[in-house]
C-alpha cells in the first residue's frame, strides 16, 4: 500500500565494483576538489587496506592535504572537532573518510562542525531534520565494512565525552556526495565480523520494511538487500576471498543504508543502541541476537510485512511452499536459523547473555531503548515492562 | 482568490494557536493527574524548556521544566533546550486536531526535531496520554499507539486546564496501572 505521504532522497552518487577506487581522482575533479584530507584509522593503515586509497590518490591531480588517521573505535565530538581542526588548519577542501562506522561518522561529525561553525559545538546541532543550507565540504565515504551503510544515510549518533551525551542527527545534508564500494575493501575482514556486520544490514532491511515510514521505494532498496544477504553471506563465510560475495555483501549494507536512512528502523535498533550503551556489547551481534525477539514483538502488527520479504528472506522457491497464514512467523524462523548458522561457523552470540550482559543491567538498558529515537518508527510502542519482558528473554 | 486564500491562512493559524494552548495546558493538566506525565517530565534535564511551534513564525506554546515544577509559558517567545516545529500550519492542523497521531507525524516528515532526540521521545509519549485525556475514544483509538489509560475523566482533565503549573515529583516509574 502506497503511504499517505512519504518523502525519499539518495543524492550519493554510487562507485560500486573493480577498481572502483581508482575513479576516485575523476571524481574528487567533478567536485572541484584539490587538498582532500583523508579521515581514517592507524589499524586500517596498517592492514595495508587505507592505502589502496592512498596510492590512488597519488595518480590524481589532488594533492592530500594530510591523513589523519586518529579516529579511535568511538567517534566522539572531541575527534570531530579535531577533525576540523585540522581540516582548517591544513586548507583542506574536501574529507575522504575510509573506514567502518567509526571514521565515517567522524566525517559526518566534521562536516557538520565546518559547515554550521557552531561555537558551542556540535550539542546545539543535534536533532532531526534541523540542520538547513547545504553542507559545505566535498564528502567521499568508502566503507571498509559491509554492515553500517553509513556511506548513504543521513543519520550519524556521536558521543559527547565532556558532557556524557549521546548527541543523535539525522540530515539529508550527511549523506556523502560520493560512496565507493571496492571489494578490496573488504576482503579481510574476519568471520565474525563478516556475519556481525551483513546480520546489522539484514536488520537495517527488516526493520525498514516493517517501520511506520516504511515506502515503496525503500521496500525496494530493503528487498534486494537481503536477497543479496541470503545469497552471498554464506559464500563469503565459505570463501573469505571471494571478490564477488564481497562486493555482493557490501552492495547489500548499501542497499540497506539507502532504505533505513529513508524509512528509519524500530525496537531492535532501539534495544541494540541501548544493549550497547549500558553493556558494551558490539553493534553488529546485538543487533543479530535481537532481531528475532523484536520481530516476535512486532508480529501481530506487521506480519503481513514480514510474508512479503519471505522470498528474499527465504528464496522464491522454498518461499512458494509455505503456507499464507504462516509465512509472517516464518520470516522470524528464518532469521533464527541463519543466526544459528553464524552462531555455529564464526561463534557470534545467540543470546544477551552470552554477549555479556547482567540481568540486573534490564531496566537501564529498558529504559534507555524506550528513549531511543528509533523506537518512534516501531509500529507498536512498548512499555518499559514489555521491554524489559523482551530483553529478558533475549537474555 | 488570493484575499480568501490569506483569509483561511489566517483562520487556520488562529485555529491551531489556540488548540495549541489547549495542548500546552492539557500537559500540565495532566501532569497533575498522571504520575506516568510526572516521571516523563520528571526525566527532562533541569532547567529545561521546549518549545512546540508552526513554522516560520508560529503560532507555538513552550513549557519549562524547572526543579520540582512543570509550566506552561503559554505563547511567550523563549530562548528554548528542545524546539519541535511543524513545517506549516496545514501539515500541522491535522495532527493538533486528533487526526493524525504524533507518530505519523513524525514518520510523514511533517515536524523537524531541534534539540537531544531522546526528550523529544519523551515528550511523544506525554502528548500521546495528554491526547488520551483530551480525546474521546473514537479519535484516540485511531491515532494513539495503544489504548488510551486514563486516571481519571474527561471533565476532570478538562476542569484541569485552568492551571499553567503542575508539580513533578516522583520516585519510582509507574505502570500503567499505577499511574494516578
Amino acid at each position: 500500500m502506497i503511504p499517505a505521504y512519504y518523502e525519499f532522497q539518495n543524492s550519493t552518487k554510487i562507485l560500486s565494483g573493480s577498481h572502483a577506487i581508482e575513479h576516485i581522482g575523476y571524481e574528487l575533479a567533478a567536485l572541484g576538489v584539490s587538498r582532500p584530507l583523508v579521515l581514517t584509522n592507524r589499524e586500517l593503515l596498517d592492514l595495508k587496506i587505507a592505502t589502496i586509497v592512498l596510492d590512488a590518490l597519488e595518480d590524481t591531480e589532488a594533492t592530500v592535504a594530510t591523513i589523519y588517521d586518529n579516529v579511535p573505535a568511538d567517534s566522539s565530538t572531541a575527534v570531530a572537532n579535531e577533525v576540523a581542526r585540522v581540516y582548517r588548519e591544513t586548507r583542506a577542501d574536501a574529507l575522504i573518510a575510509v573506514g567502518g562506522d567509526s571514521v565515517l561518522d567522524t566525517a559526518k561529525g566534521a562536516t557538520i562542525v565546518l559547515t554550521h561553525r557552531s561555537t558551542t559545538g556540535l550539542v546545539e546541532q543535534q536533532g532531526a531534520e534541523s540542520l538547513l543550507g547545504r553542507r559545505t565540504v566535498p564528502f567521499i565515504a568508502l566503507p571498509t565494512t559491509a554492515g553500517t551503510g553509513s556511506e548513504v544515510t543521513s543519520a550519524v549518533v556521536i558521543k559527547d565525552t565532556d558532557q556524557h551525551l549521546k548527541l543523535s542527527f539525522q540530515s539529508l545534508s550527511l549523506l556523502p556526495d560520493v560512496a565507493i564500494l571496492d571489494p578490496r575493501l573488504t576482503l579481510k575482514l574476519p568471520p565474525r565480523l563478516t556475519a556481525s556486520t551483513a546480520m546489522d544490514a539484514l536488520t537495517h532491511a527488516i526493520e525498514s520494511v516493517s517501520s511506520r515510514q516504511a515506502n515503496p521505494l525503500s521496500d525496494c532498496y530493503a528487498r534486494a538487500a537481503i536477497d543479496l544477504i541470503r545469497e552471498y553471506l554464506p559464500v563469503a563465510l565459505d570463501r573469505p576471498d571471494d571478490v564477488a560475495a564481497r562486493l555482493a555483501l557490501a552492495n547489500a549494507a548499501l542497499m540497506a543504508g539507502v532504505a533505513f536512512s529513508n524509512a528509519l528502523v524500530g525496537i531492535v535498533h532501539a534495544m541494540g543502541h541501548a544493549v550497547g550503551g549500558v553493556a558494551g556489547v558490539a553493534h553488529g551481534e546485538a543487533m543479530a541476537l535481537l532481531l528475532p525477539h523484536g520481530m516476535a514483538y512486532n508480529l501481530d502488527a506487521v506480519a503481513d510485512r514480514y510474508a512479503s520479504i519471505l522470498p528474499n528472506l527465504l528464496g522464491i522457491e522454498a518461499y512458494a511452499a509455505v503456507p499464507a497464514a504462516e509465512r509472517g512467523q516464518t520470516a522470524i524462523e528464518t532469521v533464527k536459523s541463519l543466526l544459528a548458522m553464524l552462531h555455529e561457523r564464526t561463534g557470534i552470540p545467540l543470546t544477551l547473555g552470552a554477549a555479556g550482559v547482567q540481568a540486573d543491567q534490564i531496566p537501564e538498558i529498558a529504559a534507555a531503548a524506550l528513549d531511543d529515537g528509533s523506537m518512534s518508527m516501531n509500529l507498536k510502542q512498548p512499555t518499559f515492562e514489555e521491554l524489559s519482558s523482551i530483553l529478558a528473554g533475549a537474555l | 482568490m488570493a484575499a480568501t486564500g490569506w483569509r483561511v491562512k489566517r483562520g487556520r493559524k488562529m485555529l491551531a494557536a489556540v488548540v495549541l494552548q489547549l495542548l500546552g495546558r492539557g500537559l500540565v493538566a495532566a501532569a497533575r493527574l498522571d504520575k506516568r506525565v510526572r516521571f516523563e517530565v520528571a526525566s527532562w534535564p533541569d532547567p529545561y524548556t521546549v518549545t512546540l511551534m508552526i513554522a516560520p513564525w508560529g503560532p507555538g506554546v513552550s513549557w519549562r521544566r524547572k526543579g520540582d515544577t512543570l509550566a506552561c509559558l503559554g505563547s511567550t517567545n523563549v530562548d528554548c533546550d528542545l524546539l519541535v516545529t511543524f513545517k506549516s500550519v496545514d501539515v500541522a492542523l491535522p495532527t493538533l486536531l486528533g487526526a493524525k497521531g504524533v507518530l505519523d507525524a513524525l514518520a510523514e516528515h511533517r515536524v523537524m526535531v531541534k534539540g537531544d532526540l531522546t526528550v523529544a521521545m519523551v515528550l511523544v509519549r506525554c502528548l500521546n496520554i495528554v491526547e488520551g485525556y483530551l480525546f474521546p475514544d473514537i479519535v484516540t483509538r485511531r491515532i494513539l499507539p495503544r489504548p488510551a489509560t486514563r486516571k481519571r475523566g474527561h471533565l476532570v482533565a478538562y476542569g484541569a486546564l485552568i492551571h499553567t503549573e503542575a508539580l513533578i515529583q516522583v520516585k519510582a516509574r509507574p505502570t500503567e496501572e499505577t499511574a494516578a
